[in-house]
């Protein structure tokens, strides 16, 4: 009997030498268990351990880069000769808030994988391993806990898994960030850790971690942008920050959960890309961005595309007659249809954008049909003013007592058309407010918008609401017939530019095409208006629905050409059309390049390029110091340029960026003057 | 012309208010006035022509602990011996961790056998932001001129452990000599470890 309780008691002992597990272990505020992916290993082998802990509930343990505090746990193994373990495989991990100060670490059950490689050669029949492990332990104070394990693996010619371990396994493989094969660089410039990453594929990410400790200030909000495949990612430096690593792991985390780890490596000086516009990164006051909007909506009153509504709506004032209440009322409509206008082109831009599309703030004159049509509504405008044709708006009864409904109808399309006008022209406050909306969620830009349109507003609103503006403005009379008609002109003005840029985009063809359709819309509205003087029966109505139906199909059905860029260049030619490749290939030969983003449909640029970039003094700088001068143009979607534009927080032209080797790329302001190239340049050039 | 000066004026007013007030080596020490044990005020104004230090500390924090076995005091006796004033900084909030009212850190003083200059009371936590005094401890040196010269940890093993503290590089004693004497830290930052301020 005693031999066999003996026999039973020796099993007992044995027993534990052939588990996988250490069993559970308890440390202050935190239990843990080593175990082994196989209970029998043979030599040569490699096999993952799990140090598996829980932590009590709301207490953490902290990653490798603990944050603002905290230290990350710590492994020391003892191990015999010929076996070597590898360094800690990390799980994804989170972030830890503890105001003001931010850590990253893991809640909850945590699992911390190890490679153990056994060499070939090794000669005894067990492995024995001894862990020591160090965690800091917090939930608010902190705890330092330790533990130390021993495990026993016996050596054999042939490799036994442990199968209730199997699970444990599968889950800590599942927690591991998932290798992407990725290029990607970083800087530390400009009081930020920036990083642009090429991902083989889109991925919708939200959060990124650094591995590395003391690089960025974890608290700070961080910027994550995806164009496509490319990402760019950027936090403040830390406060601590000394010296960056030439190589660094970041951890990036998707909206739906995934983790994923790249390898990025440091930038070297020649040849980054990364530049956010300066101050940018840091969260700019709210208000003083609306600000910026505000001012920008009122330049644009100024813009030759929204003048000639400008002189529609001062006219409807100016008839609106005595009663200031009315041209109060009017002056709000009016307000109320340029916000409404800005938002609905924020909100469809919002959407596209999500969707993917590659647009930018002046889409809607990216499309040739568009622009017939919108041509067709300024002659049509033109023609009622000239008095051809009375249209219902209200706009051109200023003479006759119009309703009070019609009025303010009026005065709200007045203020909808004046935005559809003027959105291609992004004057100098706009491109960065709407670098900034852009890049903002919806609703800050949603309120960018609002901004600006109330910046737009704001001439008509002073001039309803501020008895001194009324004043100024002359009793009513026959002269307002005469400034009626007069009142035409620049709308034909407009009329006329839109189809130089109707021809720049789809050939002389169509544009020949377009103007039948003008004279189908001349004829239209000639018939249309003796039918309103009863002079004629509906036979003229029918044909005058025949014209217009003949307009609008023709510009559908017109052959229209691709815009070529490359059949302009001649000898003549001082600039080349602009590609990611050819701009990359200059840089890399160490030449200066000047790169200017236009569109036939932005004024700003081609005042730039008339006042400034043709310029005798420009062009004898570019001439000087060499600089390639490269165009590109975005009249018509381009997916390349609108990629190249957010790089540098912007939705729209002009942009204008000087490189000069060695340097960082220089963003130059929206407005030019004849000397800001060359300043730049000299500047650019004296610096070592 | 008028317009162009309202762009660059606009931006460098966005510029500016990126600037945040973290502090900076070799630029003036963020000023502050704080209330000590025995309720009078000190101002940093106060201590011009004098080295400061500023040890940020929390006394139920292991780390804290671990270098109140011997190690921060000698460090107080020594620089106060030399004439440096060496102010204790408590950000803990009421009712967090390490929090105590003014008799009981009298008591704390003297039961470790400290030697600070003062020990002062940061409640709101504002002089603790204005230094980005992130952790227990987390040590500073201020120059005879107001000049901040060294911030960061007090030495290169972030540990609990005490024997750590002979393998270490004492680098924020290394630090306070070099100001002593009239050099430039070298390094003047480095990773502050510890508890996070409890603010």
């Amino acid at each position: 009997m005693r031999s066999v309780m003996l026999l039973l008691l020796c099993f007992s002992w044995s027993a534990p030498l052939l588990a996988a597990t250490t069993g559970w272990q308890s440390a202050k505020h935190i239990r843990a268990e080593l175990v082994s992916e196989y209970r029998q290993v043979q030599t040569g082998q490699t096999l993952q351990l799990a140090l598996h802990f829980v932590p009590d509930e709301h207490w953490h343990t902290y990653w490798q880069n603990p944050g603002d505090s905290g230290l990350p746990t710590q492994l020391s193994w003892t191990l015999p000769a010929g076996v070597s373990v590898g360094a800690i495989k990390w799980p994804a991990p989170q972030a830890i808030a503890v105001p003001p100060l931010v850590n990253y670490g893991f809640e909850g059950q945590t699992i911390l994988l190890s490679d153990l490689t056994i060499a070939a050669d090794y000669q005894a029949d067990t492995v024995p391993l001894t862990l020591k492990v160090d965690w800091l332990v917090c939930e608010e104070v902190c705890i330092p806990a330790e533990a130390q394990f021993s495990l026993t693996l016996p050596v054999a010619t042939e490799a036994v898994l442990a199968e209730d371990a199997a699970s444990l396994f599968q889950q800590a493989l599942q927690q591991l960030p998932q290798p992407l094969d990725a290029q990607g660089q970083f800087d530390v410039s400009g009081g930020a850790f920036s990083a642009l990453l090429d991902l083989p594929e889109p991925q919708n990410v939200r959060a990124f971690f650094v591995a590395a400790t003391e690089l960025v200030d974890h608290a700070a909000p961080q910027q994550v942008i995806l164009n496509g495949q490319q990402l760019l990612l950027q936090q403040p430096l830390n406060t601590y920050f000394s010296a960056a690593p030439q190589q660094l792991e970041i951890v990036l985390i998707t909206a739906d959960g995934k983790a994923y780890s790249v390898q990025l490596q440091r930038a070297s000086n020649a040849g980054t890309e990364i530049l956010i516009s300066q101050g940018q990164h840091d969260p700019t006051a709210l208000w003083l961005i609306l600000l910026l909007a505000g001012a920008g909506g009122v330049l644009l009153n100024l813009m030759p595309c929204v003048f000639p509504v400008l002189s529609l709506k001062a006219l409807s004032i100016a008839g609106g007659g005595q009663v200031r209440r009315q041209q109060q009322l009017q002056a709000l409509w009016y307000s109320l249809g340029v916000v409404v206008s800005f938002v609905m082109l924020a909100v469809l831009l919002i959407a596209l954008r999500s969707a993917g599309a590659a647009v930018g703030w002046g889409f809607q004159l990216q499309n040739p049909y568009l622009v017939a049509l919108l041509v067709y509504l300024l002659f049509a405008l033109g023609l009622s003013l000239s008095g051809v044709v009375q249209f219902g708006l209200g706009l051109m009864n200023s003479g006759s007592a119009v309703a009070n409904t019609g009025g303010s109808k009026g005065a709200f399309f007045t203020g909808v058309l004046a935005v559809v006008v003027a959105s291609p022209c992004t004057a100098p406050f706009m491109g960065t407010a709407l670098g900034y909306a852009v890049s903002q969620n919806a609703a800050i830009a949603l309120l960018v918008f609002v901004a600006l349109g109330l910046g737009m507003a704001l001439p008509f609103l002073l001039l309803a609401f501020v008895p001194g503006f009324a004043r100024v403005l002359p009793k009513p009379g026959v002269w307002m017939d005469t400034l009626k008609q007069w009142l035409a002109y620049p709308l034909y003005l407009s009329a006329v530019w839109l189809l130089w840029v109707y021809g720049r985009q789809s050939g002389v063809d169509a544009q020949a095409a377009l103007l039948i359709g003008v004279v189908c819309i001349a004829a239209a509205c000639w018939l249309w208006g003796r039918r309103q003087s009863s002079q004629v029966g509906y036979g003229s109505v029918i044909l005058a629905a025949v014209l217009l139906l003949l307009a609008l199909a023709l510009p559908a059905i017109a052959p229209y050409k691709q815009n070529n860029q490359t059949d302009t260049i001649t000898a003549e030619q001082s600039w080349q059309s602009w590609s990611a490749g050819m701009l990359s290939d200059l840089r890399q030969q160490g030449k200066p390049v000047l790169v200017n983003m236009t569109a036939d449909w932005c004024i700003t640029c081609l005042v730039n390029e008339r006042v400034a970039l043709s310029s005798d003094t420009t062009k004898a700088a570019l001439a000087l110091y060499d600089v390639t001068y490269l165009k590109g143009d975005w009249t018509l979607r381009d997916a390349a340029i609108t990629e190249y534009l957010r790089l540098y927080q912007r939705d729209g032209v002009p942009l204008y960026v000087l490189y000069w080797p060695g340097q960082q790329p220089e963003v130059l302001p929206q407005i030019l003057t004849p000397d800001t190239v060359p300043q730049a340049l000299a500047r650019l050039s004296r610096q070592p | 012309m008028k317009l162009r000066h309202l762009v660059l004026a606009a931006s460098a007013a966005v510029l500016s208010l990126g600037l945040t007030a973290a502090p900076q080596i070799g630029a003036p020490a963020p000023d502050f006035t704080v209330v000590d044990t025995k309720g009078s005020s000190h101002s940093l104004r106060d201590f011009a022509g004098k080295t400061v230090v500023l040890e940020w500390t929390n006394h139920d924090c292991p780390f804290v602990k671990k270098h109140y076995q011997g190690n921060m005091q000698a460090l107080q006796k020594e620089m106060t011996a030399q004439d440096v004033v060496w102010l204790s900084v408590i950000s803990s909030a009421p009712g967090k961790q390490g929090h105590v009212s003014p008799a009981e850190a009298d008591d704390l003083t003297a039961s470790r056998n400290a030697a600070p200059t003062a020990v002062v009371f940061d409640e709101s936590g504002v002089v603790g932001q204005a230094y980005a005094a992130k952790t227990t401890p987390h040590m500073y040196v201020i120059d005879k001129a107001g000049i901040l010269q060294y911030m960061g940890g007090i030495d290169s093993i972030p540990s609990a452990k005490v024997d750590d503290i002979a393998k270490a590089t004492p680098l924020f004693a290394n630090a306070a000599k070099a100001v002593l004497a009239g050099e430039t830290p070298d390094p003047a930052i480095s990773k502050p470890y510890g508890c996070s301020v409890k603010y």
